[in-house]
């Protein structure tokens, strides 16, 4: 009886979305390896900022999933804003990302990823890098945090260099506009719109 | 000098254990409004004075400046060493003690850095890092101008590792050689981050924040040896549903 009742559990424990959406770490690491090498390929072939920055934000696009990234920066705002307004602020978001990252990650363009552990939580996976230099400048750890999707594929939501959490980064920064502001959205997507012309007219 | 630490460390503790009853923010800063103001001043500090200087730095030969940051790294070691000690990390205190006997013999007085070649890679503990794996409590975020982000957790923990640090009890080793060295580690550290810092000030939608982000983050992932633990993630669930 008692071994009826492990194999029906067994079963049921089978049928639940955690183990029916098993994380295959490989995978995980081979999406990391790829959008590090896909990176470094456009940082290190791609001349004028410009061309940077669209083949970035299309890597952006196809490898995050953009709309959690936005509605997590948001924070609790983001519950209590328009249609119209998050969809503004998603797309702002997208550009503002992607000036902001391709800019900042120009300086490791010819450096080595070394993908390393992966580990899972529920939909969460974490896989551990290093970016080794050529030139002997200490190692840089990055982690990269991917989620699963409903459909068993994998997409970027967040990147940890040097400890840091680059969308808690953005979260805190917006959060802080916002209470600056009395709450008031408008007041954030300008300053984005700022950021991006102050970009576009330095570049 | 023994006694002298005790009392340091003793006022560390409760200045933290104080500042750790007082109400939080969300983002730990229930002075923001001063620490605001400090900021700006130490934005103005950084580009009217050291600015300038890290960049003159910068034309110091890349190799000696490599020299003088070895330097400063292996005096700081015997602080990381007694932190090690205290927070149990076996591995990482016989780490940190064969560098800082390979560098100063083999690398001559920590001019090199032999030890890293072994693969004895380099990492930092204070006291503030040390009472955080204690249990003592942040306090609340703080931005002195010079100094920069902190909270009274570090800093008392900064002033402790005075007490740690085999330089203070050097006869002829005065205020002025601690400033000094101060300074330059200061320096060289602002001078190495120029391009960084003045891209996370352009692609800032508020430098106050991200800085006070960045420091707490970084600080929290210092705490545990840069480890990160899924378990620790914010749950994002949410997200998805609305």
């Amino acid at each position: 009886m008692r071994a009826i009742i492990t194999a029906f559990a067994l079963w049921a424990a089978m049928l639940t979305p955690a183990a029916a959406q098993e994380v295959d770490l490989a995978k995980a690491q081979a999406f990391v390896m790829s959008l590090a090498d896909d990176a470094i390929a456009i940082l290190s072939t791609e001349t004028t900022r410009a061309g940077r920055e669209e083949k970035f934000g299309k890597l952006l696009n196809e490898r995050a999933n953009m709309r959690r990234i936005a509605r997590f920066t948001l924070g609790q705002f983001g519950r209590k804003i328009s249609k119209d307004d998050f969809a503004t602020f998603e797309k702002l978001l997208g550009e503002f990302i992607v000036k902001v990252y391709a800019n900042r990650l120009g300086e490791y363009s010819d450096e080595k990823v070394m993908v390393g552990k992966a580990q899972a939580k529920k939909k969460n996976i974490i896989v551990s890098s290093r970016i080794e230099f050529a030139n002997g400048r200490d190692p840089i750890s990055i982690d990269w945090w991917l989620r699963l999707e409903k459909d068993g594929s994998m997409s970027l939501f967040d990147v940890r260099v040097l400890g840091v959490w680059m969308a808690q980064e953005q979260r805190d920064a917006f959060a802080s506009v916002l209470k600056n502001n009395k709450g008031d959205m408008n007041a954030l997507l300008d300053h984005l719109r700022k950021q991006i012309s102050a970009d576009k007219a330095a570049s | 000098m023994f006694q002298k630490s005790l009392l340091i460390i003793a006022v560390a503790l409760s200045l933290s254990a104080c500042a750790g009853s007082g109400a939080q923010s969300p983002n730990n800063d229930p002075f923001e409004p001063t620490n605001r103001f400090m900021f700006r001043v130490n934005v103005q500090l950084d580009n009217y004075i050291l600015k300038p200087v890290a960049k003159g730095y910068l034309y110091v030969p890349s190799p000696v400046r490599r020299s003088v940051r070895n330097f400063l790294d292996n005096l700081a070691s015997p602080v990381t060493l007694v932190n090690d000690i205290l927070q149990l990390e076996g591995k990482r205190a016989s780490t940190t003690a064969l560098r800082l006997g390979i560098n100063t013999t083999v690398g001559i007085f920590g001019l090199f850095d032999p030890a890293k070649r072994l693969g004895l890679e380099k990492h930092d503990e204070d006291f503030g890092q040390t009472m955080a794996t204690w249990g003592v409590p942040e306090g609340p975020y703080l931005f002195t101008p010079v100094y920069g982000p902190s909270s009274p957790r570090e800093f008392g923990g900064w002033i402790v590792g005075w007490g740690f640090d085999p330089m203070t009890y050097q006869d002829d080793w005065g205020l002025e050689d601690a400033i000094a060295r101060y300074a330059i580690d200061g320096l060289d550290f602002r001078a190495d981050n120029i391009d960084m810092l003045d891209e996370i000030e352009r692609s800032s939608v508020d430098f106050y924040a991200t800085v006070r982000s960045l420091y707490q983050q970084n600080r929290a992932s210092e705490i545990v040896n840069g480890v990160t633990n899924i378990d620790d993630l914010p749950d994002i669930d949410d997200l998805d549903d609305f």
